[in-house]
This record gives C-alpha cells, sequence and structure tokens, in this order.
C-alpha cells in the first residue's frame, strides 16, 4: 500500500484545535486595515469594530464560505502545453523563499547579491527539472527597480519556462500589472481565469491581521480565480504561542478568516491553505525554519487542511545553515519529508537555504533528487501476486545452474524502473571509480547538471506581437513613481487610475 | 536584604508593580537617589544580559526583565530626575521602528530590548512608521542614532526613503542610521547610505555603539 500519511493529532484534537478557532474567530476575529474589506465582510454579515478595526466572524458565516473552496484546480504554464493539478491527495514540489543572495563558491563570502540574470537562471533550471513543477518570484533581482520587479519578472517568467509562476499578492497595482501581462500572454482574461496560470501567495501577519497591501493584491488574484497560498508565517514563542497547539489554533484562524475574504472577493476563487510557520529560537531571537518543529507545524497544517478539504502548501528543504554542509542536509531532508509524509499537498522552498535567504542553483538540483527519492517512499511497497513473485523465487532458488540469481531475470526487468529509485546525483560507485571520474562531490556534481541547463538552448519562442505588447506594458510600468503605488494602495492621499481603468479613491 | 538583591528579585519574578512600589519606598525614605536606583538597575541589566550571553537564561527571561525595569523607569526613575533637575545618564538616544508598508515588530522590538538593557534611551515608534514620522520623533527627543527594521524585500526601499528625505532636510549629517532586517545586508546598507547594518539585535547594540563612538 502506499505510506500511511503522518498524523499529529487524533480526531479528537482536530476537533478541539477547530472548535477553538471558532471561538477565536467570533470572539476575538482577525485585524484588517482595509475599508473596503471590511465594508465587503460587513455586508456580508460580519461584525466590525470600528475603535480596533478587528472583524468577527459568526460560525455560519464561516461554514458558508467553507463550502465554495475547491478542493482541487489546475495550474499551466504560459502556452498551456504544461499543467498540473492541485487536490487533497497528491503532493507537488516547488520552489518559494525570498533569496536575496546566492551561492557563489568565487565570491569571498562563499555568497553574492542576487541580479535578474540569477531570477532567470532559476526560472530555466526549475523548468528543466523534473520533479519540480512551478518557480516562484523567489530570486529577488536586487538590480531592478523596485517598482518594476513583477512586471520584469513576468517577461522572464514566458520567455524562459513552459511552467506555470508564483509572485506575491504585493498590492492591487502590482496585482493588476501581473493580470494584464499574463492576460496578454494567454491571449485574454477568459482563458486566463479558465486555466490559470499564476499562484499567488498573501501572508497575513500574526497573530490575527491582514495588511492593507496583501488584501489590496488577494482581491485581484481571487477576483482572476489564480490560485492563492494563505501562509502566515508565525514564529512560536514570538508572534505565536510557544506551544506548537496553540501557534497552529491561532494560524488557523488566520488561514479560515482569510479563506472566508477571499470567498467573499469571488466564491470558488482557488486558494492554498498553507503554513511557514516555524519557531523563535529563544537564545537568538532568530527564526529556525531547520527546526523539527517546522516539521511538526506543519504535518498539523496538512492535517487540518484535510479537516476542511482544502489543498495544504507547506514548506520543505528548510534550512538555518549558512553552508552547503550537513547541517544544510539533515535539515532540509528531514523537513522535506515530515511535509511529504504529512501528506501536504504543494511542498516548497527548493533551492534555497539559510531560511530561504540564500539560493543556490546546486541545491536546486540536489532537491529534485531528493524529491523523486521521497515520490518513491511515498509510493510504499505495493504488494500482489506479481511483486510478491513466489514463481521467480522459486525459480532461482531451486535452480540447478550455480551461481544464478536474480539480475538477469524478466520480473527484475519488469519491475526495476517502478520498484527502485535511481537517484541522478547520489554517488553509488566504488572508491576506485569515483577516483577515476574524478573524487567530485555532491556540490560539483549538482554544478556541472546546472551548467548542462544553463548552456541548453533555450526552448521557448515568443510570438513577436505578444513580446512587444508585453514591452510596451513594461515602459508604461517604468513610467510610474513611488508615490504612485502608494496612492494607488491607500497609503497616500491623492487618487489613481489602475491599468483597467478602475479609479482608486483617497485614503480616508 | 540589601537594595541591589532586593531589585534583583523582583526584576527576575518580572514584578513590575513590586519593583514600582519598591522604589517609591526608597525614594520617600531617601535610602537612594533615583540617579543611585538607576545605576543599580543598570548593573543588574548588565549581569542579566551577561547571563542571556553565556545561555544561562533565554530571551523571555531577557526582555521580561527588561520590560519590568522600564516600568520602574518610566514610571518613577525618570519622573524623579526630571524633578530633581538632574541630568539622566544614557549611552545614546535611538529612535527605532519599522519602516512603512511593513507590519513586522518583532526584530525591532528585541533590538529596543538590547538597548534599553545596555542603558540607551530608545524610542519605539512601532510599524509602518513613515519618513516623516521617523525624522519628527528624532529632531523632538535630539536623538543620536535613527534605526530602521525592514523584514520584507518589498518595504526595504522605504528605508532608502527616509535617508533621502534626511537629506532633502539637510539633517543627514545630524544622525546616524543603522538598518537591519532579514532582507538587509552590509551591502544594501552601503547602497542607501546607511551608516551601520546589524544582522541582530546583539550586534545591533555593538554596532551603534562603535558608530557613536566614530562621532
Amino acid at each position: 500500500m502506499k505510506l500511511e500519511k503522518l498524523a499529529v493529532f487524533s480526531k479528537d484534537e482536530v476537533e478541539a484545535i477547530h472548535s477553538a478557532t471558532i471561538s477565536l474567530l467570533t470572539e476575538v476575529g482577525i485585524k484588517i486595515d482595509s475599508n473596503e474589506v471590511k465594508q465587503l465582510l460587513k455586508d456580508n454579515g460580519a461584525i466590525i469594530d470600528d475603535n480596533t478595526d478587528f472583524v468577527k466572524f459568526s460560525e455560519s458565516l464561516i461554514k458558508e464560505k467553507l463550502k465554495t473552496v475547491p478542493s482541487n484546480f489546475k495550474l499551466y504554464g504560459p502556452d498551456g502545453s504544461f499543467s498540473f493539478e492541485v487536490n487533497t491527495e497528491t503532493s507537488q514540489f516547488a520552489t518559494i523563499g525570498t533569496p536575496v543572495k546566492i551561492y557563489d563558491k568565487n565570491s569571498k563570502k562563499g555568497v553574492r547579491k542576487t541580479v535578474l540574470d540569477d531570477t532567470i537562471q532559476q526560472i530555466r533550471i526549475v523548468d528543466r527539472l523534473e520533479n519540480l513543477v512551478c518557480s516562484h518570484i523567489d530570486v529577488w533581482p536586487n538590480d531592478i527597480s523596485y517598482i518594476t520587479i513583477h512586471s520584469e519578472c513576468i517577461y522572464q517568467w514566458v520567455k524562459n519556462t513552459k511552467k506555470p509562476y508564483g509572485l506575491g499578492c504585493l498590492g492591487r497595482l502590482a496585482s493588476q500589472d501581473m493580470m494584464n501581462m499574463a492576460s496578454i500572454i494567454v491571449g485574454g482574461d477568459e482563458e486566463l481565469i479558465k486555466r490559470p496560470r499564476l499562484i499567488g501567495f498573501m501572508n497575513p501577519t500574526s497573530p490575527l491581521h491582514l495588511p492593507q497591501i496583501m488584501t489590496n493584491g488577494f482581491s485581484v488574484f481571487a477576483k482572476y480565480k489564480q490560485p492563492t497560498i494563505i501562509a502566515p508565517e508565525a514564529l512560536a514563542g514570538a508572534s505565536a504561542p510557544v506551544t506548537l497547539a496553540g501557534l497552529l489554533t491561532q494560524t488557523n484562524a488566520e488561514i479560515i478568516g482569510s479563506v472566508v475574504v477571499s470567498q467573499i472577493f469571488n466564491p470558488g476563487a482557488p486558494i492554498f491553505f498553507g503554513t511557514v510557520s516555524h519557531i523563535t529560537d529563544m537564545r537568538t531571537g532568530n527564526s529556525a525554519m531547520g527546526s523539527i518543529e517546522m516539521g511538526l507545524i506543519t504535518a498539523g497544517i496538512a492535517q487540518l487542511a484535510r479537516y476542511y478539504n482544502i489543498p495544504s502548501r507547506g514548506p520543505g528543504a528548510g534550512t538555518d545553515s549558512k553552508l552547503l554542509d550537513l547541517q544544510n542536509g539533515y535539515e532540509r531532508l528531514q523537513t522535506l519529508m515530515l511535509a511529504a509524509q504529512a501528506g501536504i499537498n504543494y511542498i516548497t522552498c527548493a533551492g534555497t537555504y539559510e531560511a530561504t535567504l540564500v539560493e543556490s542553483l546546486e541545491l536546486l538540483v540536489i532537491d529534485d533528487d531528493l524529491i523523486g527519492m521521497i515520490k518513491r517512499m511515498m509510493e510504499g511497497i505495493i504488494v500482489n501476486e506479481d511483486t510478491i513473485g513466489l514463481d521467480v523465487i522459486k525459480k532461482v532458488s531451486t535452480s540447478e545452474t550455480k551461481g544464478v540469481n536474480y539480475l538477469a531475470e524478466a520480473h527484475t526487468r519488469n519491475h526495476m524502473k517502478s520498484e527502485l529509485y535511481m537517484p541522478k546525483l547520489a554517488d553509488r560507485a566504488r572508491r576506485s571509480t569515483w577516483y577515476k571520474k574524478g573524487a567530485k562531490n555532491i556540490i560539483t556534481r549538482a554544478r556541472e547538471k546546472v551548467e548542462e541547463i544553463l548552456n541548453s538552448p533555450p526552448i521557448i519562442k515568443l510570438d513577436p506581437e505578444i513580446d512587444q505588447r508585453l514591452k510596451d506594458y513594461m515602459n508604461m510600468v517604468k513610467g510610474r513613481t513611488f508615490d504612485d503605488y502608494k496612492k494607488a494602495e491607500g497609503l497616500m492621499t491623492d487618487s489613481i487610475t489602475l491599468p483597467d481603468g478602475i479609479e482608486i479613491k483617497n485614503k480616508d | 536584604m540589601n537594595i541591589k538583591e532586593k531589585i534583583k528579585d523582583l526584576v527576575s519574578e518580572w514584578d513590575t508593580e513590586g519593583l514600582i512600589e519598591y522604589c517609591k519606598t526608597i525614594l520617600t525614605n531617601k535610602e537612594a537617589t533615583a540617579s543611585e536606583l538607576l545605576k543599580i538597575i543598570g548593573e543588574i541589566m548588565k549581569f542579566i544580559g551577561d547571563q542571556f550571553e553565556e545561555e544561562e537564561i533565554f530571551l523571555p527571561e531577557l526582555i521580561g526583565s527588561a520590560e519590568t525595569v522600564k516600568g520602574a523607569i518610566d514610571n518613577v526613575l525618570d519622573p524623579a530626575i526630571r524633578a530633581a533637575g538632574e541630568k539622566k545618564e544614557s549611552q545614546g538616544k535611538v529612535v527605532i521602528g519599522t519602516v512603512e508598508s511593513d507590519v513586522h515588530s518583532i526584530g525591532k522590538d528585541l533590538v529596543g530590548s538590547f538597548l534599553f538593557s545596555n542603558g540607551f534611551e530608545v524610542y519605539n515608534l512601532g510599524v509602518e512608521v513613515t519618513a516623516d514620522q521617523f525624522i519628527s520623533k528624532a529632531e523632538e527627543v535630539g536623538a543620536d542614532v535613527i534605526g530602521l527594521s525592514s523584514l520584507l524585500t518589498m518595504s526595504m526601499d522605504f528605508q532608502k526613503e527616509v535617508i533621502e528625505e534626511l537629506k532633502k532636510r539637510g539633517l543627514r549629517d545630524k544622525y546616524k542610521v543603522i538598518v537591519g532586517g532579514a532582507p538587509t545586508s552590509e551591502d544594501w546598507a552601503d547602497q542607501i547610505g546607511a551608516d551601520a547594518h546589524a544582522d541582530d539585535a546583539i550586534e545591533a547594540v555593538d554596532k551603534i555603539k562603535k558608530i557613536l563612538a566614530d562621532k
């Protein structure tokens, strides 16, 4: 049978957390900055406390809104030729993080600042890796102006991969740009809505707060039905209770509250029930993404997501190491394994280290290999007459020919590829052979794989007319000022007109 | 039990009310002056800071102690020092906050606590602080340092905006500016023209001491 899903809660414990979550949402609520969102919630029966900005949700409202959340959806690459399904049963693997530096063995400190070229290389590599289905705007292009990063990244996405792409819900103006550019690429809003290309991420701020910029962008992603990850990053002992059950109750309320908002924005808007929560190291105050507790929290979220029948997202490959060393290796595998064993449906953070602040293209290809191994683990052991193989056991063991073994048996040939995972990078050679081949460590072998991908010719041919329209759009974005964004998000007085003609009113 | 031991006990029990009452009693009975009490508290905080660095106690114990002490300083000792017309001894005045569009407060609050424990006067402006709010507060209290926190790649640019605004107002040389937060780095500090960058709260205290010594 397939591997049984790891459980960290009994049925009664899940109910206890759900019940505490309902208490939180009905008695305390969620702090919401945006007046527009508050009004929408009020129109739908939520109770607003004007003095505190907290919005309380009734249990019936929560139940009603949970009903319209899809339990599965598909995501497509720019030209629609690549797709994958997200559901509550299977696990898909992807990137996501916030790397502002990248591993570079030639650099004095071993890392250097990331630039747009690195962003492009990461997209190209993910495109070619078998086990990663999506890249996200994780490698931060430090050489690009803040106000054009989203448009530059969308352009590089369509130029470099056939897989979908993820971006943060960075306010309504940038999010609307993302939709408009994606719409140009896929041939219209209708197609974009029908077959979503982009994944958004919306991070509530723990405890219990939805900041204005995030809900502004979230509403745009929901309107276009682009699947959005709701992922609080609560830190046990700092922004959430130190007890994991307490953290999970609080973040569950943050997620459920956001889910209600998403379904009010647009019923049926696809979402991921997500987490990046972990712990605070009590000696330094730093967050610890490589901690074993992060794995437990992720497993808890997987179980809660199943309770609500919503696809889950959680981090794997998390590590706090500053090097490509043993700590990096054991922490990333431990968090990856726990996420997979717990049944998280969208497992992220491939290619990152140092709490996702640093990227390594080498780790990206190593993670692809680790994921292959984990996928094999998830398949468990298949038991049937053929796999028990009584006939072949009898045949080989009783053979009259001396030295007969299973290697040349048809049974072996027929089953070896499905039974045995063959790692692409892990070395299994004898020492003498390994020496002859240059005595390379895994980082060197991974680098060779990276070079091989980067040296291969690009496969994407972009229609010149679409190319031009995208460039024109990017030029329009370049013409904006920083203040335009602040006005658009309601951070400044004055009004501004959005790309699709919607006027944004003054800040109240 | 002498005064220092009694205060140490109250601090380790996070007994803010008890410490406030005890300080009031000491002052009423003229057993010590407010400045003397402040000095004793400074020694205790130094001891607690050392214990933390030795990993004998952990963060919640350090922060809880600092909050207790702050209660007594704000409510009893500072007013008493002002009433006596004395000047408060301080390592320096630091205005800190998280920049506009960013609501993350914990890292910056840790820096505040560490600075406070190390004898700095800290003005913590909270989150989503605008350039104008940073500068106005710094002007108002006569700050030495402005500390800018940002946890998001998308809010980092607002750190730059504060520095630009200082330049615009001709005040850049009047204040030292230190930046911090997960996506920031030494390179970033150089790029935007900040005076220093710190990776964590402990380093922030060291760096602030250093830039003030160089002033």
